[in-house]
Parts: C-alpha cells; structure tokens; sequence
C-alpha cells in the first residue's frame, strides 16, 4: 500500500489495524507502529472528508473541449 | 351556382367548400366525444388560441390525423381543471378525451373544434403511460441498473441538475454546504428546466454534458422544489427514464412533491421526499465513513490504554513476585547457611573434642610410656652400677697386680740394678760410646761402675771376633 493511500484505502486499512488490536494479534513491540500508523490513516481519512480537490475551471474547459 | 361550359358543371372552390361545409354540419352537428392523442398543443400565447394535431396510431404509426381547434377560453379552462385534476398542464404526447365537434371552414380547412377535455381520463392515460414506461424499462433489463451501482464510500462531487433560482436548490446547498461536521462537499450545476414538457429534453440535455466531464463527479442530483405540484409527468417518460436507469455513474432524486411517485424516482439510487432529504443523504454517507472512523479512533485510545496498562500491570505483578520468589529463595538460603554453619560449628566441636579426647588419651600414654621407659632405664643403670660396683674392686685387684710385675721389671731393667750385675757404661767426651766406629787410639774413656767409675786410654780397636 503507497504511502498516501485514497481514503477507501486508508479506511480499509484503519479498520484492519482496529480489528487486529481489538483481537490482540499485536504485540507491545509492534503497538506503537500501528498506532502512528493508524493516527496517519485518520488524519487522512479526516482530511478527505473536510476537503475536495475538483476545481471549477477543469471542469468548464472540460465541457468546452469539442466532441470526440 | 356553378357555370355550364361545353355541357361540364363548373363550381367555384367557394362554392364546393360551402357545400362541403354545409353538408357536414348537417351530418355532423352534434357535439360527440373521440378519443385521440395530441400530438402538438401548437399554443400560440400571443393570441392564447391552441391548434393542436390529433393523430391515432397502431403499431407506432399514424392511421388517421386531424387538425383541432381549442379557443384561448376552453384552453384556459381546460387547463385550470387538468391542473387541478392530474397535476399536470394539458401536454402533448398523450391520448385524451375531447368533447368536440366537426369544423369545417372554406379558407381553413377540416378541423375539430375542442370544447373539453375529460382530465380523468387523461389522468388514467398518464398512468397507463407510467407504467408503460416502467414496463419498458422492465422488459430492456435496466430497471434497477442505476440502483445496482455502487455509490462511492464518500459521495463527495455532485453534479446538480436543478434550476438555479429554486427553493428546492438552495435547500439542498444549505445543507451541504453548511453541514455542522463541516464536510467537504464539490457541486456543480446543470441547469435545466425540471417541469413540464420541455423538462424531458432540458435534462436530457444536461446529462449529456454531465457526460462528457464524468470522472469529475461521483452522483448526479436531481433536485426541485418550491415549483408547485404540476408538470410532474414528464418523469415518467421513458426516453428520460432509460437514460437515468443506463447513466453510468448515480443519479439521485429529491424533486419534492407530494403525489405518486414518478418512474424517475422510482429507477433513481435514492430517492429523497425533498431535497433538504436527499441532501442529508449525503451527509449521512459521510457520517457512515466518518463515524467509524471516529469510533476507530476511540477504539484504538481505548484498546491501547487498556493494552498499556495491562502490560505495566503484568510486568508489576511479575516483579513483585520476582520479588517475593526472590525474598523466600534469600531467607531459604539464609536458613540454610545457618544451619549449616551450626552444623558445621557443631561438627567443629566435636571433631576438637574428639581431637583433645584423643590428643589426651595420647599424653597419657606417652606420660605412661615415658615413665614406663625411664623406670626401665633406672632399673638398668641400677643394675649397671650394681655391675659396675661388683667388677670393678676384681678389675682394680688385676690391675694392681699388673702394675706390680710391670714395676717389678721396672726395676730389674734400673741401670744401678745393671750395673750392679756387671755392666758399665763407657762415655767420651760426656757421650754414650755405644760403637766402636769413631774411637781412636788415645782418646780417654770414662767407665761408670756400680761403686764408681774408672778411667781409661784406647789403646787398641779391634773387630767383633778379633776379642
């Protein structure tokens, strides 16, 4: 998985690293990765859903552009 | 009347036309019902006069056609019960009922001259038109095509097809606009007529274009509201209906109304009553990511807390039985220690005092030997001296005895005892002459005697023999 994963990924894997240490498949030792990673994957998920990257000006010049 | 030429009856246009009329208002006098479909309404507003064309079809084609009149009045009034009745304004494209009578005019021709039209069944036709079209639908496959698509796990880019003006839009943008959450969402506006007949190719329009930008979007939004309860019906018609069911990203609807619900909806992803509705939809599909997401993260301070602390209580609890096992082991071995050192001090003891017991028992014997000894050695020199004392006074006597006869011969050998036996000693000179050798005629000797000495003169040497 790339580091910055779309937000169904980032999801996906947030609800993967919950479920395993809700069944304690991870080890004192591994915690503290999982848990930067899963703060990561919030922040992601978080920022996802407070902003949008779709720009007016593409989509004009996209209905603009002649027909194939 | 008409011309006779060359025995031929000639009758001006007027005149056949004025026959043509007059015959058929003796025929057709009456005001009768017939059913058709109208074609085109052909309104004019300015003079607020309708011609509209009434055809018949079978099979999808035209058996008979008829041009009509409908009078601004009996338009009007048409209208206003249509409106009332069906929801809808009188539109084309749909069969009906008139009340009518046959027209004919010499400048204008045939018509049929519309007096009423029954809305009831119209209303009926519109819905045999519904379901026609859901039918249709039905029968292509594609009824629930919209529905089976998946709707992207955050909606968040609408494209919105809705008039810019209306209630029902700027309901919808309040709400996702201003979300208490603050949710992000983009929307574009396709703006489009949503009721009556040019509804159909308006929106139609917009989807095309929709079309062409449609990887920037991941719904389409219908949206009405505030226009009245009428024109409704042109969601029920099929062409807009097939495309809505085949677009291939969601299209959903919040076109606000009361009455049944229209093909469009029924085909759409979701349908919301009002677009204040459809818009929550949205936001609750974000709530649906972002609620667990939350919940997530409450989970994880939860589970890890509880995992560190877990942790830090094993490891205590670890150590303080390390400790206590530890402790017994230190005043088990303590114990031992020192019931060994006191067995071994014990030991001690005992080995010394068998050693001193032993040690003692020797000193006594070596005591009783040496006494033993010495009275052995005292008996012996006792005995010795005894011996001694006895042999000595035998030894003595010996001796004494010894010592006589060695006296006695001392004295024998005495020169006074030599000499009284007839021996002489002769000196020159004062020196013993024991040898003849070194004498010489003259010399005087002295001759010692037992009584005396006398003197001599060598006279003569001689040899042994020679005397």
């Amino acid at each position: 998985m790339s580091d910055t994963p779309n937000y169904k990924e980032a999801f996906d894997e947030l609800q993967q690293i919950v479920s395993e240490i809700e069944e304690g498949q991870i080890s004192v030792d591994e915690l503290s990765e999982k848990v930067k990673r899963a703060a990561l994957l919030i922040t992601i998920c978080k920022k996802k859903l407070a902003s949008t990257e779709e720009d007016v000006n593409r989509i004009l010049k996209d209905l603009d552009a002649p027909e194939e | 009347m008409p011309e006779i030429q060359h025995e031929r009856k000639i009758y001006s246009l007027l005149e056949v036309t004025q026959s043509i009329q007059r015959t058929l208002a003796e025929r057709y006098g009456s005001v009768f019902w017939v059913k058709a479909e109208m074609n085109k309404l052909n309104h004019y507003p300015r003079s607020g006069h309708c011609y509209p064309d009434l055809v018949e079809k079978k099979d999808g084609k035209v058996i008979a056609q008829l041009r009509a009149t409908l009078w601004k009045d009996d338009y009007n009034r048409i209208n206003h019960s249509f409106l009332r009745v069906i929801k809808a304004p009188l539109k084309e494209g749909i069969a009906m009922l008139c009340c009518a009578r046959v027209m004919f005019d010499p400048v204008h021709g045939l018509s049929l001259r519309i007096m009423d039209i029954d809305p009831v069944f119209s209303l009926g036709e519109l819905e045999r038109e519904k379901q026609e079209t859901i039918d249709k639908l039905k029968a292509a496959g594609i009824f629930d095509s919209n529905r089976a698509l998946a709707l992207p796990l955050l909606p968040q880019r609408v494209a919105i097809i809705s008039v810019e003006t209306s209630k029902g839009y700027a309901d919808f943008l309040k709400v996702i606009d201003h979300n208490p959450v603050g949710y992000r969402f983009f929307h574009f506006l396709f703006p489009s007529l949503l009721q009556g007949e040019r509804a159909v190719d308006s929106i139609l329009y917009q989807l095309k274009r929709i079309t062409k930008v449609i990887f920037h979007f991941d719904v389409v939004a219908i949206v009405r509201g505030g226009g009245g309860e009428v024109g409704l019906s042109c969601f029920n018609n099929y062409q807009l209906a097939r495309e809505i069911a085949e677009f291939p990203i969601p299209v959903i609807t919040g076109i606000g109304h009361a009455t049944n619900e229209t093909v469009v909806e029924m085909i759409a992803h979701k349908n919301g009553i009002t677009p204040t509705d459809l818009a929550n939809f949205l936001v609750d599909r974000f709530d649906e990511f972002a609620i667990p997401v939350l919940q997530a993260q409450e989970t994880l301070v939860d589970k890890v807390t509880h995992i560190v602390k877990n942790e830090g209580q094993q490891v205590r609890s670890m150590a303080r039985y390390f400790k206590s096992v530890t402790g017994n082991l230190v005043l088990k071995s303590r114990h031992a220690i020192h019931d060994f050192s006191r067995a071994v001090i014990h030991q001690c003891r005992f080995q010394i005092h068998r050693e001193k017991a032993l040690q003692n028992a020797l000193a006594f014997d070596l005591r009783k030997l040496t006494m033993s000894f010495c009275n052995q050695c005292r008996l012996e020199v006792d005995k010795s001296i005894i011996t001694v004392t006895k042999d000595l006074a035998t030894i003595v006597k010996d001796r004494m005895g010894e010592i006589e006869t060695i006296e006695r011969n001392v004295n024998n050998m005495s020169p006074a005892f030599v000499l009284k036996r007839g021996y002489s000693i002769t000196m020159l000179n004062g020196k013993v002459v024991t040898s003849s050798a070194g004498l010489k005629s003259g010399d005087l000797l002295k001759t010692i005697l037992s009584d005396g000495g006398i003197e001599s003169e060598v006279t003569a040497i001689k040899k042994p023999g020679e005397i």
